[in-house]
């Protein structure tokens, strides 16, 4: 059985200047319950890919359809009924307190001319309390750490409760603990339901999480399947050069791929 | 205890019930003499069609010092509701309708309609004003205010998205250009010396010989300010993070920019054509709104409107008990005062602590 997509991408095409495509022609499918993995090297498109499923951007050709329906024809409201983001780092908002930045993930369901409700605010502290970042929501952003500041993103995106959840880059600003905390919490939502699209850099993160993988490179797509099938030593040195090191997880039979220095005992 | 939890009642509670004994001090207080609370009632009460006026000279003093209490009253409420709006929109402190050239476009624009409607006449009124005259000023006034918000807007959207440094750069530069085209249109009237004295009140504000329909101006901007505060505050608490992120949560970015745009320049022009450009009210009284109830807009826009209705009026009654009948031009006061606030802001900021 397939669950319907919550989220597509038809031949996206999309440049931010004319003649240089940083995306030439993607397409990509999130349904519910599952999380899937875009990897690509720096530059690749990754973001703009993001821009583009959460209706930001507008496709140059090609088309995005978020619950079927074309993004263009929704307005953002719907757009963001549809899809959240878990955005990287921003700026600008280090003096907003934990408790009203997460309120903005309410923003879609209130009606115009109207205020959050008392059911929007608990929407919100139940949100704060599954990232385990209710007990600083006194605080303003700038207060956080970083995993902290991940945490809160987090919980404003869930706050939101659209059924596709794109997180941008969420763990490279953590460390490993914390890493693996935002990605539990990331994979408990797609078994709660929800289609969870991740774009990391991190392969062993991605080779431990992923149902599905998709890598990026120049553009295009070179490359979709498991795990298993796409962090592999011919699909990945093409993209990434060829000083890697390709091993196992002893335990789940994983894949493990390392950067690979030059050592300088040899 | 956190701002931001602090209840607004008491201060909009607080501020009417100041609002009411400003507006009451500034009808018994005046440069002709005081006059007893019984008498300034009655004026009011007759200036507003209650009761039977008071001999006609005494009228015509109270209703004056009434217009004058009301114009700097609604004009301080304009100009700070304006000036958060802008900040919010440029997610800058410091972008205030003053620093960014909005109030000088606004007077230029209505400086231009005297000229080009021609029949100008003294006190920034078109001489045998026909009924719709003042509003043609006002109109032309918020086109030319308008216009510079959009125009700092693109500069502003087009090179640093939020640096404070370049925005108030691009802010000194489109005051500069506007500055000398006013300069250039007073060396023009410098002849007529009845316009050379109207174009410097205006610069300078005034709040003399204002009428009854100068507060309807000031009203006109200030109302539709006031009336799309619970469509725009959300919105604008998520424009701190960026318009990226806005529109990622659901904000239609363009119609609110838009809608701020419009509110915001209104309420400038509208104040600027009826009592001139006065400045540092958009700056101060945000950034002191701010400190008593937090950014969130939905509160600190009535906050800032209530607080800005009554710091004006309290700077005229103060000029009036301490300087009696020399009386400064209100722009001037706010000047002196403002400017050196704006300085310690950018120090501040200078030294990395929030504003």
């Amino acid at each position: 059985m397939t669950a319907p997509p919550l989220l597509e991408a038809r031949g996206l095409r999309f440049g931010y200047e004319p003649g240089q495509e940083v995306l030439r022609g993607v397409d990509l499918t999130l349904r519910a319950g599952e999380i899937l993995f875009v990897l690509g090297p720096n530059g690749c498109g990754k973001t703009t890919l993001v821009h583009l499923l959460c209706g930001c951007l507008e496709p140059a050709a090609g088309a995005v359809l978020l619950g079927g329906e074309d993004a263009r024809a929704l307005d953002a409201r719907r757009c963001a009924r549809a899809v959240a983001v878990v955005p990287q780092d921003l700026d600008g908002v280090a003096g907003v307190p934990v408790e009203r930045f997460v309120l903005g993930g309410r923003f879609p369901h209130v009606p115009a001319w109207r205020s959050p409700s008392a059911h929007d605010r608990a929407q919100c502290r139940a949100a704060l309390e599954r990232t385990d970042a209710a007990g600083f929501a006194a605080r303003t952003l700038g207060q956080l750490s970083a995993g902290q500041r991940q945490r809160v993103h987090l919980a404003r995106a869930l706050a939101q409760e659209s059924p596709a959840l794109l997180l941008d880059e969420p763990t490279s600003a953590l460390d490993p603990g914390h890493q693996v905390e935002v990605l539990d919490l990331a994979r408990e939502q797609a078994a709660a339901g929800s289609g969870v699209l991740v774009v990391t850099h991190d392969l062993n993160l991605t080779s431990q999480y992923a149902q599905r993988v998709l890598l990026l490179a120049d553009g295009a797509v070179a490359a979709e399947g498991t795990a298993a099938e796409v962090l592999r030593p011919e699909t990945l040195r093409p993209v990434y050069g060829e000083r890697l090191w390709f091993g196992t997880f002893p335990d789940s039979g994983r894949p493990i791929v390392l950067p690979r220095g030059g050592d300088a005992s040899e | 205890m956190d701002p931001a939890s602090r209840s607004l009642r008491p201060l909009l509670l607080g501020g009417g019930a100041a609002l009411v004994a400003l507006v009451f001090g500034g009808v018994v207080l005046g440069t002709s003499g005081t006059s007893t609370p019984d008498q300034a009632l009655r004026g009011i009460s007759a200036a507003l069609g209650w009761a039977e006026p008071l001999e006609p000279a005494a009228q015509a003093i109270h209703e004056l010092r009434l217009w004058r209490v009301l114009c700097a009253s609604l004009a301080g409420a304009a100009l700070a509701l304006s000036g958060v709006y802008l900040q919010g929109l440029f997610r800058n402190p410091l972008a205030a309708p003053g620093l960014l050239g909005v109030s000088t476009g606004g007077t230029l624009g209505a400086t231009l309609a005297i000229l080009v409607l021609g029949g100008y006449g003294p006190q920034l009124l078109l001489e045998g004003s026909r009924a719709w005259t003042p509003y043609a000023l006002s109109g032309a006034s918020f086109l030319g205010a308008l216009a510079t918000v959009s125009l700092v807007l693109g500069l502003a959207r087009g090179t640093a998205r939020t640096d404070p440094g370049t925005l108030l750069l691009v802010g000194v530069a489109v005051n500069a250009t506007l500055g000398g085209a006013f300069v250039a249109v007073q060396a023009w009237v410098l002849d007529d010396w009845q316009v050379s004295q109207a174009l410097l009140a205006w610069s300078f504000g005034t709040l003399d010989d204002r009428q009854a329909y100068h507060v309807w101006m000031i009203a006109a901007g200030l109302v539709p300010a006031l009336l799309v505060v619970p469509r725009t505050a959300f919105a604008l608490d998520l424009f701190q993070g960026g318009e990226t992120d806005a529109r990622r949560l659901g904000v239609a970015t363009g119609t609110t920019r838009a809608l701020v745009v419009v509110v915001a320049s209104a309420a400038t022009a509208c104040a600027v054509s009826a009592v001139g450009a006065i400045g540092f009210i958009g700056l101060v009284v945000p950034h002191i709104a701010r400190r008593l109830v937090g950014t969130g807009h939905a509160r600190l826009l009535p906050a800032a409107a209530v607080l800005g209705a009554l710091l004006l009026p309290a700077l005229d009654l103060l000029q009036l008990a301490l300087l009696d009948r020399r009386l400064l031009p209100p722009g001037a006061v706010t000047a002196l005062l403002g400017g050196p606030f704006f300085l310690s802001m950018l120090l501040r900021h200078a030294r990395g602590r929030d504003l």
